[in-house]
C-alpha cells in the first residue's frame, strides 16, 4: 500500500525545507556550534590526568549532578572523552528532541490547521507523504547535526569511535521524538496541543532518565524506559554498547509505524479524541478580551503549571540525598565548602530553581508570543474591529502572561519546596523555596519586555525572542563548560538574581531588573499603538 | 460633507513598501444607504475597509468615519459599526455561539431577539466549534454577529463569498432591512448581481483609484444601452450614425450599442426607418463594471 501513499513525499521535503530556509540552518548550526566549542572547552580545560581525575572525583555519585548531567560512566579509568559525554551528552540529545518535536508538529498537525494543507493533499500527494516529510527532514537535520558534531569533535583531538557513538546518541534522540511527535500529531486535536504533548513526552522521558539514574531501589527501571537513558547507555568513551544506538532506531522505527497507522483512521484536521458539542452561549466573564484572552490560555496555563510542578518536585525530593552522599564523601563536601560558605543542598536547591526558571520562560514567551499569533491568524482583526483599544487587546493578554508566569513559577517554588520538605520532614521549606523562586520573577518579566518591545516595532520579529531563551539556558547551563566571558553571562537577566537560597537577598539587581521589564514593555506598547496590524 | 456623510475619504494614499495599494482614493457614502464597493481582487477595497476601522495607517489623503477619525478615535467610532472580514478567521476552539456573544458583547451589545431570529434565518448551529465549520458557515457566524448589533454602520468585507444562494437572499434581506431601519451599509463585493440588487449607489475603483462613482442610474447614463432590432429593408446603415458603436448582422437583425445621450436621436431615426421588432436592454452593472477594465480584460485576453 505504500506504493501509492508516499507519492509526493519529495516535493513536500524540499517545500519543507524551503519554508524553514531560516528555522532550521539556525537550529542546526546552533546545536553544532554549542557542541563543537563545548569539546574544544573541555579539551582545553582538563588538559592533564590530574585535572580529569579532579573532575571525576568531584562528579560522581553525586546525586544532584547525576540528574544534569548522568551517571558518569567510565568515571573509574576516565579520558577526557568521558568528561565531554557529561558535561554536552543530556543536553544536546534534549535539544535535538525538542528541535525534532517543533519541525514535525509544524509541517503535519499544526499545517493541518492552514487551509493549505487541504490545497496540498488536494494535489497530486499520498496519505502518508506529509508525515513521510517532516519525518525524513527530521531525519535529515539530525543526521547533519550528527556528522558534522562528530567531525568537529574527532577533529579537535577526541576519538573518532567515542566521538560518533557520543554523537550518534543525541541525534537518534532528535530522530526518537520527530517519531513520537508524529504519533502526538495523530492524537491531539489542535498543532499547539500536539506541539504540548511532543514536548511533555521529551520533558517526562528526560525527568525519567535522570530519576532511573539515581534510584538505587525499585525506580532504577527508569533509566531503560527512556530514549535518554538509551543515549546514556550507549556509554561513549567508556567502551562503546553500539547496540544502544539500534535500541533507539528500532524504537524510532516502531512510532513511525504506529504514526502511518494512526493517521489513516483520522480525517485530516481532527484528531483522534474527536469534538464535542460546546455551548451554544458564552458566558459573560468569556466574552471582555481579559475574558477571552485567559480562556485561550487557560489549558496550556493548566498544563505548563501541572508539569512544572512535578518536574520540580521530583528535583525537590532528590535534594536530601545530597546531603548523604556529602558524608561518605569528603572530597566533595570539600569542593562544595570552596562554594562561598554556603550548603551544598542549598546550592544545589538554588541551581534547581533557576533551571526551572528556564523552563517557565518557555511558557512565558509561548503565552506572549499569543499577541502575535493572534495577529497573524486574522484574529486581532475581528477584535480590534469592535470597541477594545489596542492597549485593552495587548494588555488583556500580557496580564494572562504575567500572571500566568507568576503561578507556573510558584508551581516550580512549591514542587521543589514541597518535594524537599517531605523527604527531610520540614515544612518551612515551602515558604522558603516559594520566595526565592519567586524572586526570579523580574529576570522573567525582562524576556516578556523583550518579546513585547520586538512585537510592537519589528512584528516579523518577534519569535526572534526565542533566541533570548536559547541565549539565557546556553549561559545558565554551559556558561562554564564554554568559559563564557563575564559581560556575556551578564546579558542573561538570571545571572543577575541572586542565588537564592544560597546567597542572600540583594533588592538593587532585582529592582533594576523589574524596572527594566517594565521600560521594555512599556516601549513596546507605544510601537504597537502606532503601527499597522500585519499578516505572517 | 457634514452630517450626511457614513464615510468620506479624500485622496487616500497607503503604501506598502514599493507597493502603492491606495493611489489617490475617494469614498463617499452617505447616512442610510447600502453603498457597493467594488473593483477586481487586489485592487484595494480590503486595504481602504481596514483603513476606516483603524487597523491600518493612511499614508496621505484623509478618512472620515461617522464624523471621527477612524485612527485617533477608533474606539469610540467602533461602538457605532460592526465589521464583517473578507477572511473570516474565527478562533477554532470556541463555539459559534460563543462568537457570536464575545463579539457582540465587545462591540457594546447585541440585540437579543435578532440574535435568535439570525442564527434561525441563517440556519446556523451555534454549538459547533468554529473549526468545524465550513467556509460559509464561518461567513454566518460574523455575519450573525454583525447584523444582530446594534450597529449604525455596517462594514462588510466580501460577506457572501461561500455563501450558498439561499443564504445569499437571506442575506440580501437583512441588507434591506438594515436600510429599513436607517442603518448604513458599505458592502464590497464582486457579485454584480448582488450589488446590483441591494445597493442604492455604488462606487467603482481600480488600482487604488476610484474609476466611477454614483447611483446605478447615474452610471448607466455613462455606459451603452444595446439594441437589437429588425427593420424594413436592410438596415446596416444604422453604422454610420453618430453615437451608434458594434454594428452586427444577427440574421434578420441588426444588433448595436447606443450611448446615453445619442439614444433619443437613434430611436427616432429607426421608427423611420420602420421598425418591424424590436428589443433594448440597459446596461447591466456587469457591463459598466467590465467597461472600467478594457485594459485589463486585453491584457488577460479577453475579447468583447
Amino acid at each position: 500500500m505504500t506504493g501509492t501513499t508516499l507519492v509526493g513525499t519529495g516535493r513536500l521535503v524540499r517545500l519543507i525545507l524551503r519554508r524553514d530556509r531560516v528555522r532550521l540552518p539556525l537550529w542546526v548550526a546552533g546545536l553544532i556550534g554549542l557542541m563543537a566549542v563545548s569539546a574544544s572547552q573541555v579539551q582545553a580545560l582538563y588538559d592533564t590526568p590530574a585535572k580529569i581525575i579532579g573532575y571525576t572525583s568531584t562528579m560522581r555519585d553525586n546525586p544532584a549532578l547525576v540528574i544534569f548531567a548522568g551517571p558518569g560512566y567510565g568515571f573509574d579509568d576516565p579520558g577526557v572523552g568521558v568528561i565531554l559525554v557529561n558535561e554536552t551528552s543530556l543536553w544536546m540529545a534534549l535539544g535535538c528532541a525538542l528541535m525534532s518535536v517543533f519541525l514535525v508538529n509544524r509541517h503535519t498537525r499544526a499545517e493541518e490547521e492552514s487551509e493549505r494543507a487541504d490545497l496540498l493533499r488536494s494535489t497530486v500527494v499520498g496519505r502518508h507523504a506529509t508525515i513521510s516529510a517532516a519525518l525524513i527532514v527530521a531525519l535529515m537535520a539530525n543526521v547533519v547535526v550528527t556528522a558534522s558534531t562528530t567531525v568537529l569533535t574527532t577533529a579537535v583531538g577526541y576519538g573518532f569511535a567515542g566521538s560518533l557513538a557520543l554523537c550518534g546518541s543525541f541525534g537518534m534522540v532528535g530522530v526518537a521524538f520527530a517519531a513520537v511527535t508524529a504519533v502526538a500529531a495523530q492524537l491531539a486535536s489542535t498543532g499547539r496541543a500536539a506541539l504540548g504533548l511532543g514536548a511533555a513526552l521529551a520533558g517526562l522521558a528526560f525527568i525519567a532518565r535522570g530519576i532511573g539514574d539515581i534510584s538505587t531501589s525499585w525506580l532504577a527501571w527508569l533509566s531503560w524506559s527512556s530514549p535518554f537513558g538509551w543515549a546514556i547507555g550507549v556509554r561513549a568513551f567508556a567502551g562503546e554498547r553500539w547496540w544502544a544506538i539500534a535500541l533507539l532506531a528500532a524504537f524510532s522505527l516502531a512510532v513511525t509505524a504506529a504514526a502511518f497507522e494512526l493517521s489513516v483512521r483520522r480525517d485530516l484536521g481532527s484528531g483522534m479524541l474527536t469534538q464535542r458539542a460546546g455551548p451554544a452561549r458564552a458566558p459573560r466573564w468569556s466574552t471582555t478580551p481579559l475574558g477571552l484572552a485567559f480562556r485561550l490560555q487557560r489549558g496550556a496555563l493548566l498544563g505548563w503549571t501541572v508539569g512544572v510542578f512535578v518536574t520540580a518536585a521530583v528535583y525537590g525530593s532528590v535534594g536530601n540525598q545530597i546531603e548523604q552522599m556529602l558524608e561518605d564523601n569528603p572530597q566533595l563536601k570539600d569542593y562544595f565548602a570552596a562554594l562561598q560558605g554556603a550548603s551544598i543542598t542549598d546550592v544545589y536547591l538554588s541551581t534547581a530553581l533557576r533551571m526551572m526558571a528556564m523552563l517557565v520562560m518557555g511558557f512565558s514567551l509561548s503565552s506572549v508570543l499569543r499577541n502575535r499569533s493572534e495577529e497573524t491568524a486574522g484574529y486581532a482583526e475581528s477584535m480590534l474591529a469592535t470597541a477594545t483599544s489596542r492597549w485593552w487587546w495587548v494588555g488583556s493578554h500580557l496580564v494572562v502572561t504575567v500572571a500566568g508566569t507568576v503561578v507556573v513559577l510558584a508551581a516550580s517554588g512549591l514542587g521543589v519546596g514541597l518535594g524537599y520538605a517531605l523527604v527531610i520532614g520540614d515544612a518551612a521549606q515551602v515558604p522558603r523555596m516559594l520566595g526565592a523562586s519567586l524572586a526570579l520573577l523580574p529576570a522573567l518579566l525582562v524576556v516578556i519586555g523583550l518579546a513585547v518591545l520586538l512585537f510592537g516595532w519589528l512584528p516579523r520579529a518577534t519569535v526572534a525572542v526565542w533566541g533570548a531563551l536559547a541565549a539565557v539556558v546556553v549561559i545558565g547551563i554551559f556558561g562554564d563548560v564554554l568559559r563564557l566571558p563575564g559581560w556575556v553571562r551578564d546579558l542573561s537577566p538570571l545571572q543577575h538574581v541572586p542565588a537564592l537560597p544560597a546567597r542572600p537577598w540583594q533588592t538593587l539587581p532585582i529592582a533594576v531588573l523589574g524596572a527594566a521589564a517594565v521600560v521594555l514593555t512599556a516601549a513596546g506598547l507605544v510601537g504597537f499603538r502606532r503601527r499597522d496590524l500585519t499578516g505572517a | 460633507m457634514g452630517a450626511d456623510a457614513a464615510v468620506r475619504c479624500e485622496a487616500l494614499i497607503k503604501t506598502f513598501g514599493p507597493t502603492r495599494a491606495l493611489d489617490g482614493l475617494d469614498l463617499d457614502v452617505r447616512v442610510g444607504e447600502v453603498h457597493g464597493f467594488l473593483g477586481p481582487n487586489g485592487a484595494g477595497k480590503t486595504v481602504t475597509m481596514r483603513i476606516l476601522l483603524g487597523l491600518l495607517r493612511g499614508d496621505g489623503g484623509r478618512a472620515t468615519l461617522l464624523g471621527g477619525d477612524p485612527w485617533a478615535d477608533a474606539v469610540a467610532l467602533h461602538r457605532r459599526l460592526a465589521y464583517v472580514p473578507g477572511d473570516t478567521n474565527l478562533w477554532p476552539n470556541l463555539t459559534g455561539g460563543e462568537i457570536i456573544d464575545l463579539l457582540g458583547n465587545l462591540r457594546g451589545g447585541l440585540d437579543e431577539t435578532r440574535r435568535a431570529e439570525l442564527i434561525d434565518r441563517f440556519d446556523l448551529d451555534p454549538r459547533k466549534k468554529a473549526r468545524a465549520y465550513s467556509k460559509g458557515n464561518r461567513q454566518k457566524v460574523a455575519l450573525v454577529a454583525a447584523l444582530a448589533s446594534r450597529a449604525e454602520l455596517l462594514i462588510l468585507d466580501e460577506p457572501t463569498a461561500g455563501l450558498d444562494p439561499l443564504m445569499e437572499a437571506v442575506f440580501q434581506d437583512c441588507v434591506a432591512d438594515a436600510r429599513a431601519e436607517g442603518r448604513t451599509t458599505l458592502l464590497s463585493s464582486h457579485i454584480l448581481a448582488e450589488v446590483e440588487k441591494v445597493c442604492d449607489r455604488v462606487t467603482i475603483i481600480r488600482k487604488g483609484r476610484t474609476v466611477r462613482s454614483g447611483s446605478l442610474e447615474e452610471l448607466r447614463v455613462l455606459a451603452r444601452t444595446t439594441i437589437s432590432v429588425q427593420v424594413a429593408h436592410d438596415g446596416m446603415e444604422i453604422a454610420g450614425w453618430p453615437g451608434v458603436f458594434d454594428v452586427r448582422r444577427d440574421g434578420v437583425r441588426v444588433s448595436f450599442e447606443v450611448d446615453q445621450p445619442a439614444l433619443g436621436a437613434v430611436v427616432e431615426r429607426l421608427a423611420a426607418l420602420g421598425i418591424v421588432a424590436l428589443e433594448s436592454h440597459p446596461p447591466t452593472l456587469e457591463e459598466l463594471f467590465l467597461r472600467q477594465y478594457d485594459a485589463e480584460l486585453a491584457e488577460a485576453g479577453v475579447h468583447q
